[in-house]
């Protein structure tokens, strides 16, 4: 069970990653903006996987502790973990030298929900509804 | 006798030109950086300043500073703090969009100076006197000032809270002779 929630971790992070990395892609892009020097593309990645493979701890204590609700459990505290992360990226502060810092939160508050959707979406592949795999 | 006159002439022309030519006139450089602090996180720059200078070391008597700052360029590095900065219980850029100063008087105080002028922040124009460096080099040199501003003195923001009442500036100017 745990090493199945582990690898689900690693794989919804790197998936998060990617998705993060296409976002930022995309957003520079079409705004004309570069953070890629205070959000690197390593750590956007790194950041994703880390935060999956704690959800997936996460996890592994819930199912543990409340068994058949874990998974609603489970989902509220990641979503709503990720709704309280963007705070950070609001109060962020960056380099004086970098421009239109008002555009960075518009870069980070969607990065901060890859996580999650890639755990929600992933997780069926690897667990089916009575947590049995697949 | 004519040939006379017409040197005498030139001399006296030359002499009169000479007597009455001013400062040197100082082209402001890009470079320039204006960045304030008002305690804790509080802090940022201003990203344009323009104006002219007209100064002369050995004449800072007959030498004179007209600037003016962007209220809009100020950058704080947080998109917010920004937007609050430029809103009207602050600076009100809308409504003052610029910074003024212009001197009146500039006075040599041993290896600095001193220029006293009109200081326009806010829609608030107080006379202020503020020290000031000047480092010549090559063609070109570098003013610096700082000086602390009370914002009270202005009317920008609320008494109290996490910025200080005494905001804290530090001016450098590069300049090349124009």
């Amino acid at each position: 069970m745990l090493k199945r929630l582990l690898l689900l971790g690693v794989v919804s992070g790197l998936l998060a990653g990617i998705a993060s990395l296409i976002y930022q892609k995309v957003y520079s892009t079409s705004l004309g903006v570069d953070f890629s020097g205070i959000v690197k593309p390593v750590g956007i990645v790194i950041s994703c996987v880390i935060g999956c493979l704690l959800a997936a701890l996460g996890y592994g204590l819930l199912d543990k502790w409340l068994k058949s609700k874990a998974e609603i459990v489970f989902n509220f505290i990641f979503v709503i973990l990720s709704f309280a992360s963007i705070v950070g990226a609001f109060a962020m502060k960056l380099p004086l030298e970098t421009t239109s810092p008002e555009l960075f939160p518009g870069l980070v508050v969607p990065m901060h929900f890859f996580p999650a959707l890639a755990w929600l979406t992933l997780r069926p592949l690897f667990f089916n509804s009575n947590k049995q795999a697949v | 006798m004519n040939r006379n006159i017409l040197s005498l002439a030139t001399l006296l022309l030359l002499a009169a030109v000479s007597a009455f030519a001013g400062p040197a006139n100082w082209q402001i450089s890009a470079k320039c950086n204006v960045t304030f602090t008002g305690g804790g996180e509080v802090g940022g720059i201003f990203k344009t300043l323009k104006g002219t200078i007209a100064f002369d070391e050995q004449n800072p008597a007959a030498s004179n500073i007209d600037l003016t700052i962007e209220v809009a360029s100020v950058n704080t590095g947080n998109g917010l703090m920004n937007n609050h900065l430029k809103s009207a219980e602050w600076l009100d850029a809308a409504k003052f969009p610029a910074i003024r100063f212009t001197s009146k008087k500039i006075v040599k105080a041993g290896a600095t100076y001193q220029v006293t002028g009109d200081l326009e922040i806010h829609g608030v124009k107080k006379e202020v006197t503020l020290p000031f460096t000047f480092q010549a080099s090559g063609a070109g040199g570098t003013f610096a000032s700082k000086f602390s501003v009370g914002r009270g003195d202005f009317h920008i923001g609320k008494p109290g809270g996490e910025v200080d009442e005494q905001i804290k500036l530090d001016i450098k100017v590069p300049v090349v002779k124009k």
